[in-house]
């Protein structure tokens, strides 16, 4: 009993005010909280790995209490943050917070739900800071945070629950200062504080010099910089149908078609060409869908694999670029088609009657340049959201969110 | 925007209850612990019977490509880390031979067999760690654990080997920025003994149970030919048979030298897909030893550049990651430093596509099944 | 001196054993210090009542808590971990903290849901398991009551619990808890039937449906278990029985009312708090009652393991009947967990094909063999 009343204060005192029997009341149900952690599964992208190896044999958050990680929000005690939050997950993520039963803690894990890490600049989807959605506890940084950085930041956590009174629950408020470039600001601060400081120095310099006449400044030794020969390249023979002979069975059946690229279209150019160099040719567009067509079905090319449709921005015109394979042979052929830039949607004829999978890219493409694909079944935006202005990889796309790289 | 305003395509329509059949919607993600990240699906269920999937995507696009078009080329690699992190060093490796195809960069043979030894590792971390998300997905939460038993061992040659786990950032254009420490042989062939081991063991707790054959035999086949239809590729394409591999069928680096096979399913079925991955493990082993036996001496990379910038055209490399072929295309000015343009072709993005024909008529938990054999890696879809 | 001993451990002696020790001991001291004829009265009758539930809500509680801390550490243990360690010698604290917690949590009701079901649901379960527990044998003088239809009060009450999970479900007003509701509901009424079929099968053999008179049954060596006195019937009806109340307890590898991969929590996702913590709280307690159940009808209950031979059979009888009774039932609560952590779940259809078409089918055929071989009075 002894020990009990002599370490009692101790163990009290990280709780503020209240009379001991309350503060004992308040010192088991910290205890039971912090030793009995329940997270959220949750996680968004690189950071969700290293949670789970926190999870694995080797770490084993377990020892802690931690384990039972709960699919379900309602029975979660904390979320850990683990990953990329992009606004449109920023709606899902505050629905998620809302959901779990107090008292509920946030963990900030990586860069990215800190400040945006490496999405900070020229990004207009990335949320730049986790903290602007929901009220953050902790912050881990790294890139991702290893798991023993988790370890600790959740045990930084316990101390803070150990902190927590019942009696009151802690105000937790939402960072609602705007997302500012924070290097400039930095930079601006670095300098004005050290113009400052360097009138200073130079005299202390000075008075230095003149009480050591002898001294001699240090001289960094010079690094070592390994230095490496240049190395031929090499070049791995052609796969599939040699490009030449490609060249000229499509030639022959569309005479109009012009290599992209090269400044003229003839064998010549193809034999000088490399032998990973791939075939670009450029499409009219009333021709987009029969060349398209032929190269699929005809037997001496079976182009089967669409591997992408995307555009390209030429600030006057865009250039929609379709890149196809042959899972027979193996080679590989590329179409660009040009269209022009005088509408705000222009328009093409889309490839998915041929390619289902064209479907998706299409909706990517139109997603991100406004390029109208006629005759799609589904036309939507695919990775933003219904009501997004703009389009994002035109060269002319504006964002209030994007904060240009200073340097 | 809300969640509520479930975001359909128009041909998805909810018939009126009657006697026979009441249909709903139920939302699966962004938040669910089988949609490996924030996939998040919209099902159209009678009962537990599936009836269309919708997948919404977008919830972390993040805007890489945009973003790449005011990084500069060498820049860009460490954007690409966090794209498919489960793959990191293809994604680097895949940028790397794109600046050395149009700057004509060589690469020596040592920087080759090392780029090798680490693609094939990672693609072995890789297919450890879907081995054990599917295992969790399926109930069998043990698979898991021990998936990432192993998988840690990696993480820290990784670790020794460029200082991260996950976002390694180790290839340059012509080599990597470091050599191989001493410990790094010694450590893979540790592991490599390790793993034959220990693939024995997966194969009692998981390949032969019997639940798991009841799970997966039969469930969400994909035929050759819709799976060329619907651009799928690497293992999930291979499980129903198509024979297209880069690594054999189109070699980059030195990976013609190697002797490797590669597995092809035949049924096309889920369990299909599980045994060609499991099968391109042991096939990773092969190659690895092959590598560490001819690793030559001599430099790591070639000669530094003071700037890489890309004379005006468009470039393309591509790479057999452990989820497909994962390409990168390059517009280049040759005016500026930064690409113009930047497009990188992930192989989920394709591969998912294809999941509503796959899962129409079954189950909810062959949804589940579904998705952990196609070893879904959002980051990668959304970019 | 062996001669004693042995007529202490007589099946006549055991069956003779005070059945309540402890409540007459308080009987007998209220009956004589009380002079208030009335409190003397009322203690006397109801001491017993009282001090089982007492006993009893102290010992579920903490058979629950020390059951997840050994499914923690167990699981732990199979997959290379350490299991919780922080809290108390081993963690044995740990869920002693998580109980706490969880009584602090905020309760949230989740919109649309019905009030006096969704809070009255938890509840349910926790309360089935409670009166199961009323009528196993621990021991030869320790059981709250031995009511002669023991047998039939165990499949009855256990049956109830269903109604909890189905009310929750259903209550929650969310897609996910209904389905897995459903599932629960398909589920656990399937396999109700297969673990009644294997329980009849001892009833049927025993004569007996008295829990206690079940045990006596299995009098002997430990040739005269259920589960090794019938040639193979024994053997095949445990392992039947060990499918179906897994099944039955909604644990893996058949949980699919909660299929964490699949329905988030299942039945109990939008459950927080204390409510939670009631449904957390059944599943531990019907784990003991299951393995206590399996004990008492196929590993002969608090009877020690002897082989007939009389220097060994001693020592085991000084071995406490409880302290075998607990050994049995952590021994099949060790099998349940060992099936959880090594299977992967099957799908909904499959469960409910694997007890209508094989499960059902030969259990039946089980009691209709053992039936004849009993008539023909090949086994007895």
């Amino acid at each position: 009993m002894g020990i009990v009343i002599e370490n009692l204060p101790k163990l009290l005192d990280p709780i503020p005010g209240g009379s001991k029997l309350i503060n004992t009341v308040d010192y088991i149900a910290n205890w039971a909280r912090s030793n009995s952690i329940w997270p959220l599964v949750y996680g968004t992208s690189c950071c969700a790995i290293e949670m789970m190896s926190t999870g694995s044999s080797k770490h084993d958050w377990a020892r802690f209490g931690w384990e039972v990680a709960r699919a379900t929000p309602r029975q979660a005690d904390l979320i850990i943050l683990a990953g990329t939050i992009v606004e449109k997950m920023a709606d899902p993520l505050r629905r998620l917070y809302d959901q779990m039963p107090a008292p509920k803690y946030v963990i900030a894990m990586g860069a990215c739900t800190i400040s945006g890490g490496p999405f900070f600049y020229d990004n207009y989807s990335v949320v730049k800071g986790a903290d602007h959605i929901i009220p953050v506890d902790v912050y881990i940084p790294g890139c991702p945070p290893r798991p023993e950085a988790l370890l600790y930041g959740i045990m930084e956590l316990q101390k803070i629950m150990c902190k927590e009174t019942i009696r009151e629950t802690r105000k937790k408020e939402i960072n609602a200062v705007p997302s500012i470039d924070a290097m400039t600001v930095a930079v601006q601060e670095w300098e004005a504080e050290l113009k400052g400081k360097e009138a200073g120095l130079k005299e202390e310099a000075k008075k230095y010099k003149e009480e050591n006449p002898d001294y001699k400044p240090f001289k960094q030794p010079r690094k070592i910089v390994e230095k490496f020969e240049k190395v031929e390249r090499v070049i791995h023979p052609e796969v599939g149908k040699p490009k030449t002979e490609l060249f000229e069975k499509l030639l022959n059946q569309f005479p109009f078609l012009t290599l992209y690229d090269k400044e003229e279209t003839n064998m010549e150019t193809v034999e000088a060409m490399k032998a990973d160099e791939i075939l670009d040719f450029i499409l009219p567009t009333d021709q987009y869908i029969p060349v398209i067509n032929f190269v699929k079905k005809n037997a001496d090319f079976q182009m089967d694999l669409l591997l992408v449709v995307t555009a390209v921005d030429w600030l006057d015109h865009y250039d929609v670029i379709v890149q196809l394979t042959s899972t027979t042979f193996k080679h590989k052929l590329f179409f660009r088609t040009p269209i022009p830039k005088d509408d705000d949607i222009p328009e093409i004829e889309s490839l998915s009657q041929i390619y289902p999978t064209a479907n998706w890219h299409e909706r990517e493409t139109y997603d991100f340049f406004g390029i109208d694909f006629k005759g799609h079944p589904d036309l939507r935006r695919i990775f933003l959201w219904e009501g997004f202005e703009g389009y994002p990889l035109r060269k002319d796309f504006k964002h209030p969110e994007i904060i240009a790289r200073p340097y | 925007m809300s969640i509520q305003n479930i975001d359909l395509p128009p041909s998805v329509t909810i018939e009126k209850a009657d006697d026979e059949s009441e249909e709903y919607i139920m939302n699966i993600g962004p938040q669910h612990p089988s949609t490996h990240g924030v996939l998040r699906l919209v099902a159209k269920l009678d009962g537990e019977y599936i009836k269309e999937i919708v997948p919404v995507l977008g919830y972390i696009h993040r805007g890489i490509e945009k973003m790449g078009e005011s990084q500069t080329y060498v820049q860009y690699i460490h954007l690409t880390d966090r794209m498919d992190y489960l793959a990191s060093h293809f994604n680097n490796l895949c940028i790397c031979l794109t600046i050395e195809k149009a700057m004509d960069i060589g690469v020596p043979e040592r920087a080759e067999y090392i780029r090798v030894i680490v693609c094939e590792l990672q693609r072995i971390e890789s297919h450890l760690l879907w081995w054990g998300v599917l295992g969790m997905d399926l109930g069998a939460i043990t698979a898991f654990l021990y998936g990432f038993r192993e998988r840690e061992m990696i993480a820290d040659i990784f670790d020794e080997l460029c200082g991260a786990r996950l976002t390694t950032n180790y290839f340059r254009p012509g080599g990597s920025f470091a050599d191989i420490p001493d410990t790094f042989i010694p450590r893979v062939n540790s592991f490599l003994d390790q793993m034959e081991k220990m693939i024995v063991e997966y194969d009692t707790l998981l390949t032969n149970n019997i639940i798991l054959h009841e799970r997966t035999k039969g469930v969400g086949i994909l035929s050759k030919e819709k799976a060329v239809a619907f651009g799928c590729t690497g293992p999930f394409a291979r499980g129903s048979g198509v024979d297209f591999d880069l690594r054999k069928h189109a070699p980059y680096s030195v990976y013609d030298r190697f002797d490797f096979d590669v597995p092809l399913g035949k049924v096309g079925d889920s369990f299909d897909r599980y045994m060609v991955r499991m099968l391109e493990i042991r096939e990773s082993i092969k190659i690895i030893k092959q590598a560490i036996k001819g690793l030559p001496d001599g430099p790591y990379r070639s000669k530094e550049l003071g700037s890489y910038k890309l004379p005006k055209g468009s470039y393309y490399a591509e790479v057999e990651t452990p989820r497909g072929i994962f390409s990168n295309y390059m517009v280049a000015t040759g005016k500026s430093q930064n690409p113009y343009r930047v497009k990188n072709r992930s192989p989920g993005f394709s591969n998912l596509s294809v999941m509503n024909e796959l899962a129409k008529g079954l189950k909810l938990a062959d949804l589940i099944t579904i998705m952990s054999t196609m070893d879904l890696v959002i980051p990668d879809i959304d970019r | 001196m062996a001669k004693e001993e042995l007529a202490k451990n007589s099946l006549e002696a055991l069956k003779n054993a005070d059945q309540h020790p402890v409540g007459d001991v308080i009987r007998k001291y209220f009956s004589e210090n009380f002079e208030n004829e009335f409190i003397a009265h009322v203690f006397s009758s109801s001491s017993n009542i009282l001090l089982s539930i007492l006993v009893m809500t102290a010992f579920a509680g903490g058979t629950a808590s020390f059951l997840i801390w050994l499914e923690r550490k167990v699981c732990a243990r199979m997959q290379v971990r350490l299991g919780p360690t922080r809290v108390g010698p081993f963690g044995l604290l740990q869920s002693i903290a998580d109980g706490i917690k969880l009584v602090f949590k905020e309760m949230l009701r989740p919109k649309g849901a019905d009030p006096f079901i969704f809070y009255l649901a938890p509840f349910l379960p926790a309360t089935a398991s409670f009166l199961v527990l009323a009528v196993i044998p621990f021991d030869k003088n320790i059981q709250v009551v031995d009511i002669d239809v023991g047998a039939l009060y165990v499949i009855a009450v256990s049956g109830f619990g269903i109604f909890g999970i189905l009310l929750g479900g259903w209550a929650s007003n969310s897609k996910y808890s209904l389905l897995g509701a459903m599932r629960a509901g398909a589920q656990m009424i399937s396999y109700e039937i297969s673990v009644g079929l294997g329980l009849l099968l001892i009833v049927m053999l025993s004569g007996e449906t008295s829990l206690r008179e079940i045990v006596f049954s299995q009098y002997g060596t430990v040739n005269n278990w259920w589960i090794f006195k019938l040639p193979i019937f024994g053997i095949i009806a445990f392992i039947l029985f060990l499918i179906s109340s897994t099944a039955e307890l909604n644990r893996g590898p058949f949980d699919l009312p909660e299929a964490e991969s699949e329905l988030s929590a299942g039945f109990h996702t939008e459950y927080s708090g204390i409510t939670f913590s009631m449904f957390f709280l059944a599943e531990f307690i019907n784990m003991f009652i299951a393995g206590a159940i399996g004990t008492t009808f196929f590993l002969g209950g608090f009877l020690p393991f002897t082989i007939g031979i009389e220097g060994f059979d001693n020592i085991m009888f000084m071995i406490p009947g409880w302290a075998w009774f607990f050994a049995k039932t952590y021994f099949i609560i060790f099998l349940f967990m060992w099936f959880r952590w090594s299977f992967p779940r099957p799908r909904i259809d499959q469960l409910m094909n694997l007890e209508w078409k094989f499960m059902l089918p030969a259990n039946l055929l089980n009691i209709i063999i053992a039936g004849a071989f009993l008539t023909l009075g090949w086994l007895l």
